[in-house]
């Protein structure tokens, strides 16, 4: 049963902020775009955080739902039709109101609308166009725009709206048809993967200079030529609700960037909202620091030139929960090492633990002009803890380092184990013990047993 | 014996300070730089006042810009806002390398002091892009968005080009609490930086009629787009320090 009643700006802004802050894909980059005169608004490449909630992520989009009254009834979601909720929906004209005032007090970077499905995926993709199409055009907002395309909804209506958003996003849920079938019932696969598609050929189209046309929506008019989802197209898995492993996760990632032209996926740790017998229980909370390797994980196939075969497979499934997804394969492939700053390509020095994008820059335009050691090197951004174990410099490492992974995996887990600890088990209570505090005691480092060795304590 | 120079804490004044180290003839090794009024006086040393003439600092200038490049120039620049104290003479020792390698200088970071200006380049930028983030405007009942920051570095004047495309039709001041300086903009127009005697201007300065309601709405969406079970202050504290969070609207009013 339906109880109206009238709801103030504050009430919606808490109901629908709560019920959209399950989605991860929360980012404004992807679009550099400068002022117009007589507009609000600009967008930079990188994106612009503008604040960091109470659970560490950024706050860079007003993350709202249109509304979180819906059809369905997927078992994960908090918004779920059997899910005794308070219901709210906000009108076109809010949403604007609060996007221009908030963006004007430099509170935020745009707008993310997402939506539950209200009557019809048409019908609710049809009320988020036009409330985009007013915030660009009757309140001249030239800021970032992030829409969720509602699966099933007419491809006329999706079109439009990315013409009018920078980013769009559908997300897949859970990696697998199988897991997809059994927690929500109601969707399937292949109607999320159509407009996914759909938004990859507009925008494949847009750069040879096409603009996707359809049918323009009545009273929808667009005064000037604009662009198809400039900024591209994200998606997001939940992570652990379902009993897919890491591999599983990363190659339909794999697959999504190379087949969809995705700019991003995101991953969302599974929190357990819903009392559902088909859900896991997760005692000690989210799965966050599975969460945390996945990000990692992907950065490495994004920019760090890896592939998901490389650093997983079918035999060894899963993540090292002691090691970063990096570190591991190195250790696995230590036929590779050591490398040698001076001379290594940027491909091979992006390889190496320790070294990032910035550094390995840095490293190879200060090379031309002159010789390193291992100061300048950490000058440079390079985090020795870790690489000390893979580099040369000069022809030489900076300790002598046998090359032995059982060696080298006790050096790494150290540091490591203490990092992954904070993430995983944060808060939890645990007993001091005097005698076998893996976590609290730090191994020797390499420094420590070379002073030990030569007496100089 | 050491000569010391001291110049006044602002860009032209450092580059006077090196011109006159520098057409001292005295040799590098002889001289360094100083801000006035910092620091402890040394003994064994003598203090000589640099004059500041405009044409001085432009002569620096413009030989910064032929031997060394346009990079060089902007990271000077941007040390010179820094809020350390041996700034000038960090600048005075890049410059010395600078002149004698030329462009290439600004990667060759192997050499401490070009390392040096690069890490306080660093910090300077890395506090604007912060405080593009996180300055928060207040609307006022004129129609003026202020926004008030109290940043170590002297960032201002980097973070107006930023607000003055994005904000082009709007009417707004970005006041630096600690130096009372501000960046000021007119809609449509562009922006000048300026010196201000005293903060008695913020008073007539008051609040527009639907601000508090934005500054609460803001705090209800701030607070509940936070996923409870994920709590983690201390990951929001690395990402979002203690310090901005007194001129930001979401923390006012908490405790720290």
């Amino acid at each position: 049963m339906l109880i109206q009643q009238e709801m103030d700006l504050k009430e919606k802004l808490a109901i629908l902020s709560d019920a959209a802050r399950y989605d991860a894909a929360c980012t404004s980059s992807g679009v550099e775009r400068k002022g117009k005169p007589g507009q609000l608004g600009s967008t930079a490449f990188a994106g612009i955080c503008h604040s960091f909630a109470a659970d560490g992520r950024c706050i860079s989009l007003l993350k709202i739902l249109y509304t979180n009254q819906c059809v369905y009834d997927c078992r994960y979601c908090v918004n779920r039709r059997s899910n005794d909720v308070p219901r709210a929906a906000f009108t076109p004209d809010e949403i604007c109101r609060l996007t221009m005032e908030f963006y004007r007090r430099n509170y935020i970077e745009g707008l993310f609308l997402s939506s539950g499905v209200l009557e019809s995926p048409d019908r609710t993709m049809e009320l988020m166009h036009r409330t985009v199409w007013k915030l660009r055009y009757e309140c001249g907002f030239n800021g970032y725009i992030h829409v969720k395309a509602i699966p099933g909804a007419d491809p006329v209506l999706i079109g439009q709206t990315g013409l009018l958003a920078d980013r769009m996003s559908v997300n897949l849920e859970l990696p697998t048809a199988e897991g997809l079938k059994s927690l929500a019932p109601s969707k399937d696969r292949a109607r999320i993967l159509g407009p996914m598609r759909q938004i990859q050929t507009g925008i494949a189209a847009m750069e040879r200079g096409i603009v996707p046309r359809g049918e323009p929506l009545k009273g929808a008019v667009y005064p000037w030529r604009r662009q198809f989802v400039p900024a591209g197209q994200s998606t997001q898995m939940i992570v652990g609700a379902t009993p897919e492993n890491d591999y599983q996760m990363l190659t339909v990632a794999e697959a999504l960037y190379r087949n969809y032209d995705l700019k991003r996926v995101f991953y969302s740790a599974f929190v357990r909202v819903n009392d559902d017998s088909l859900l896991p229980a997760l005692p000690g909370g989210p799965p966050l620091l599975r969460e945390h390797r996945l990000y990692q994980a992907d950065w490495l196939l994004r920019f760090y030139g890896f592939t998901a075969g490389e650093l997983l497979s079918e035999s060894h499934p899963d993540f090292n929960i002691f090691l970063d997804p990096k570190c591991d394969w190195a250790l696995r492939h230590l036929e590779m090492f050591p490398v040698e700053a001076q001379t290594a390509d940027y491909g091979t020095l992006l390889r190496v633990p320790g070294i990032g994008v910035r550094s390995a820059k840095r490293i190879v335009a200060a090379r031309r002009a002159g010789r390193l050691d291992f100061a300048a090197l950490k000058r440079m951004g390079v985090v020795l803890k870790r690489a000390v174990y893979f580099l040369t410099c000069g022809g030489r490492m900076m300790y002598p380092v046998p090359m032995d992974q059982d060696f080298i995996a006790a050096q790494l887990l150290g540091e490591e184990r203490r990092r992954a600890w904070d993430i995983g088990q944060k808060d939890s209570y645990r007993q001091l013990s005097m005698f076998d505090d893996g976590f609290l005691n730090p191994v020797p480092t390499a420094e420590d047993r070379v002073s030990a060795a030569l007496g100089q304590m | 014996m050491m000569t010391i120079f001291t110049c006044t804490d602002s860009f032209e004044g450092i580059l006077c300070g090196v011109h006159d180290a520098w057409m001292s003839r005295l040799g590098h090794e002889n001289v360094s730089l100083a801000l006035e009024d910092t620091g402890n006086l040394r003994m064994f040393a003598e203090y000589r006042r640099a004059e500041e003439s405009p044409g001085k600092a432009e002569k620096v200038m413009e030989a910064i810009r032929r031997k060394a490049g346009r990079e060089a120039c902007e990271r000077v620049y941007r040390a010179s806002l820094s809020c350390e104290e041996q700034k000038a003479d960090r600048i005075y020792r890049f410059l010395v390398c600078a002149f004698r390698v030329g462009p290439e200088i600004v990667n060759m970071l192997q050499i401490p002091a070009v390392y040096e200006l690069f890490r306080m380049n660093r910090s300077v930028e890395n506090e604007a892009r912060s405080l593009i983030e996180f300055v928060r405007f207040a609307r006022t009942d004129s129609g003026i968005l202020f926004g008030v920051v109290g940043p170590r570095c002297d960032v201002i004047a980097l973070m107006a080009p930023h607000f003055s495309e994005r904000l082009n039709a709007e009417n707004w001041i970005i006041y630096d609490e600690k130096r009372r300086k501000a960046v000021i903009h007119r809609a449509g127009g562009g922006w000048l930086t300026a010196r201000l005697p005293d903060d008695s201007f913020r008073r007539k300065l008051a609040d527009s009629g639907d601000q508090q309601e934005f500054e609460s709405l803001w705090k209800i969406f701030h607070e509940h787009t936070a996923i409870p079970e994920r709590k983690n202050p201390r990951c929001q504290m690395t990402h979002l320090p203690l310090r901005f969070r007194p001129y930001m609207t979401e923390f006012k009013g908490e405790r720290r």
